[in-house]
């Protein structure tokens, strides 16, 4: 017994090293392992810092002229959101402004506004907002929402005093229900905080994943993939070369992924309200995960160093996506929701949110985190399995 | 050409396609979980709640006790926002002392989290509506004075091109286009570095009379004209049954269509002519290709980037084939508002001609050639 263990243990050492030695012998997956990870984290950084859009440029047409209307303006400038860049006299001007993007939208008030306003009537504003970006069009909505909020509070109870009504009761009676409004976990809306964290994971996942697509296309290519497993291990023993060189990609890519994913968030301030421990925790069966997956799909698809760049880098995109980081998992339809469970990115993605920027505990992403650990045993097994398909191509 | 590659890369175009197309097939994501903190058990929660399930954007994943409960359910990823109403709440209307709502929103999630608040705080606005409806009928107010009233100012909001602010729309027209440049930018990276890496520049060269712009420009042509097709099948598919707003010309998006798989592949030639080792140069091929959707500003806008960025997204095609869409499909300019951007697409062909030279110079060096 104790010398089986023994010759396993040798035999998973022996596979550990050889892999190790080819890591760091190939040019390719040191830039995919080493710079990838290194470069991107702060790129990611710079290019969403600003977090959100201030002071947007926007047009005003006032054709009423008023006070009411006047002062709606006034207030639309002092949002942070937006900021009054011009203001025409005619819808034409404005217009010519927007096609030539001095200004992202346009507020215009029609000549009955103060008139309406006054006869107790309903008054309209018309916004006119580019949607090329989403951001534009939230902003332009923001502000003009907020402001108009505030007017309606203005309005209302000029209204109740001309009707002889006192402050607290007319108060009352504007706004039977108010509103605590609590944004949790990003309190500002901001980009970089919902962005860069399922950002930084996908470039995780996708770099262990290309690197060892990298690895397995260079055996499969030079056909040494069979040599590169040790004789008397080829026929029974083929899950102690999986593990030996699961333990590699752990032993290489474990300090990356904390790196990438807890040490660099720390750095810049980003929210991280879980527990560090968690954080390990959960990374644990990620990296095992899709260091397995990445192992199945280069024993048994790809044959040249290059073609996993070529064939899988576009599906970063829909990964991303499938993730449910970006479009909520209860709107996507009941297939694509079981796909994007056969990629370890979903629930590492989920569950790496809830812990890191929502401060959940590893036993409230115990569906992702049970996932994961599936995944891990399920492709674990099938990277087993795949070494004898070398045979074949080998 | 490689039939393989091609075969698996246009089903992976059909792939990206059919999943953006269903997956967003409703424009905007609807019925989002949401719950409601129910301390009050009133007549007000029990209608706010029956007001809730009717609408589409959200439903009530369910009702809990406390807000602790509530939290988890959230932290859990059950839902995106919820209400809490708290006890007294009706009483406290009837004897006109106004009373206060909790609406707590997942900015975590940005795009569930402003949406389930911007549903939850216009459900909070009717029924409390409702509540100033009754008093004021009661007082002998007509329903007209009352909408003045209740409502005195409208905001009706117009996006331009857009009209629905579809997702679908939104993301689709970008990330298509993306996704085929994306693939004819490796691909083309890829026919060259397996010359290079099976060291059969030489013979290659030779077909192309030892011009090495030459000998790019006959790899590249043949997919410029596959990516350029499958482009223009799905630009035609989106504008067309799909009936995606096209503002603009159609002879203009094709030819920007074009520009941008042409500067694409240029780009392609350019990284695998100056790095030596072909594998490398795919690598950081595809790390270019990557960064593209990030920076081409459709998502987050380039003018709230730093100026480093700013002046880093020029480098990236796809970044002004947006700026060219962004006139042509949503304000319906013409050619005098995207000559900028043709000759930016125009001048990536000046990375081709020092790629071809790069070639050259390590071809006659015997560096990995």
């Amino acid at each position: 017994m104790l010398k089986q263990l023994t010759a396993s243990l040798r035999d998973m050492w022996d596979v550990l090293s050889a892999e190790v030695r080819r890591v760091f012998s190939d040019k390719t997956v040191l830039v995919v392992f080493f710079l990838a990870t290194v470069v991107y984290p702060p790129l990611y950084y710079l290019i969403y810092s600003s977090e959100v859009l201030t002071s947007m440029p926007v047009a005003v047409v006032n054709l009423s002229q008023g006070e009411a209307s006047k002062r709606f303006i006034h207030k639309i400038d002092a949002t942070s959101e937006v900021d009054v860049a011009y203001r025409c006299l005619s819808f034409t001007d404005a217009q010519r402004l927007l096609l030539d993007h001095q200004v992202e939208a346009i507020f215009l008030f029609p000549s009955d506004y103060d008139r309406l306003l006054a006869q107790g009537k309903t008054a309209h504003i018309c916004c006119y907002s580019d949607i090329s970006s989403f951001l534009y069009y939230k902003n332009a909505l923001i502000g003009g929402s907020n402001v108009l909020l505030d007017e309606m509070h203005t309005i209302e109870l000029q209204h109740q005093s001309a009707e002889g009504m006192d402050g607290a009761q007319a108060e009352v009676q504007i706004k039977p229900i108010a509103y605590d409004d609590v944004k949790l976990y990003n309190p500002t809306g901001g980009y970089a905080s919902y962005f860069i964290p399922a950002l930084l994971l996908l470039v995780v996942h996708q770099t262990l994943f290309f690197g060892i697509c990298v690895l397995c296309g260079d055996a499969n290519e030079n056909r040494r993939a069979l040599k590169l497993i040790p004789p008397h291990l080829r026929k029974r023993s083929l899950h102690r070369v999986t593990f030996g060189r699961l333990l590699c990609f752990m032993f290489i890519y474990f300090p990356i992924t904390l790196f990438d994913l807890w040490l660099f968030p720390h750095w810049l301030g980003l929210p991280q309200l879980g527990s560090v421990a968690d954080v390990f925790l959960f990374l644990l069966p990620l990296v095992a995960s899709i260091a397995c997956f990445a192992m199945t799909f280069g024993n048994l698809f790809v044959r040249q160093r290059m073609s996993a760049f070529l064939c899988c880098l576009f599906f970063s995109v829909i990964l991303f996506f499938l993730s449910g980081a970006v479009w909520p998992q209860s709107s996507m339809p009941r297939f694509w929701l079981a796909v994007s469970y056969l990629f370890p990115s979903t629930p590492g993605i989920q569950g790496y949110l809830r812990i890191s920027s929502m401060g959940a505990a590893l036993s409230e992403v115990r569906g992702e985190y049970l996932a994961l650990w599936i995944q891990a045993g399920f492709y674990f097994i099938t990277a087993t399995l795949s070494n004898r398909f070398l045979k074949r191509f080998n | 050409m490689h039939p393989r590659y091609l075969i698996l890369l246009t089903l992976g175009v059909v792939l990206a396609f059919v999943f953006f197309a269903t997956a967003t097939r409703n424009g905007q994501p609807t019925e989002l979980p949401v719950g409601v903190v129910d301390l009050d058990h009133s007549y007000l929660s029990r209608r706010l709640c029956h007001e809730l399930q009717a609408t589409q954007g959200v439903h009530i994943e369910a009702v809990y006790d406390n807000h602790t409960e509530a939290r988890l359910a959230m932290q859990q990823g059950k839902i995106f926002a919820f209400y809490e109403i708290p006890q007294g709440t009706y009483n406290k209307l009837l004897q006109f002392q106004a009373p206060r709502f909790g609406l707590y929103t997942n900015q975590a999630y940005l795009l569930a989290g402003s949406l389930s608040y911007r549903e939850l705080a216009t459900m909070g606005q009717l029924a409390a509506g409702a509540v100033q409806r009754e008093v004021l009928r009661k007082k002998g107010f007509t329903d007209d004075e009352i909408m003045g009233k209740i409502q005195p100012i409208a905001l009706e909001t117009h996006p331009i091109g857009n009209s629905k602010a579809s997702y679908q729309v939104y993301l689709m027209t970008t990330l298509i286009p993306g996704i085929i440049a994306l693939m004819a930018l490796l691909h083309t990276a890829y026919v060259i570095g397996r010359e290079r890496q099976e060291r059969t520049v030489g013979s290659w060269l030779r077909k192309a009379r030892y011009d090495t712009l030459r000998a790019m420009l006959g790899k590249m042509l043949p997919y410029t004209c596959y990516y350029t097709l499958l482009l223009a099948i799905a630009q035609f598919i989106m504008y067309g049954p799909m009936h995606f707003p096209l503002a603009g010309s159609w002879v203009l998006l094709m030819l920007m269509s074009l520009l941008l798989i042409v500067a694409a592949q240029c780009a392609g030639c350019f990284i695998m002519g100056c790095v030596p080792d072909p594998s490398v140069a795919m690598s950081l091929t595809s790390a270019y290709a990557t960064l593209s959707f990030s920076l081409c500003g459709f998502s987050f806008p380039v003018d709230a980037m730093p100026k480093v960025m700013q002046a880093f997204s020029l480098l990236f095609p796809l970044r002004h084939y947006w700026l060219s869409l962004r006139e042509i499909a949503y304000f319906g300019n013409g050619l005098s508002h995207c000559w900028v951007e043709i000759a930016a697409l125009l001048a990536f062909t000046i990375l081709l001609i020092v790629g071809a030279g790069m070639l050259r110079r390590q071809w006659r060096k015997g560096v990995a050639c």
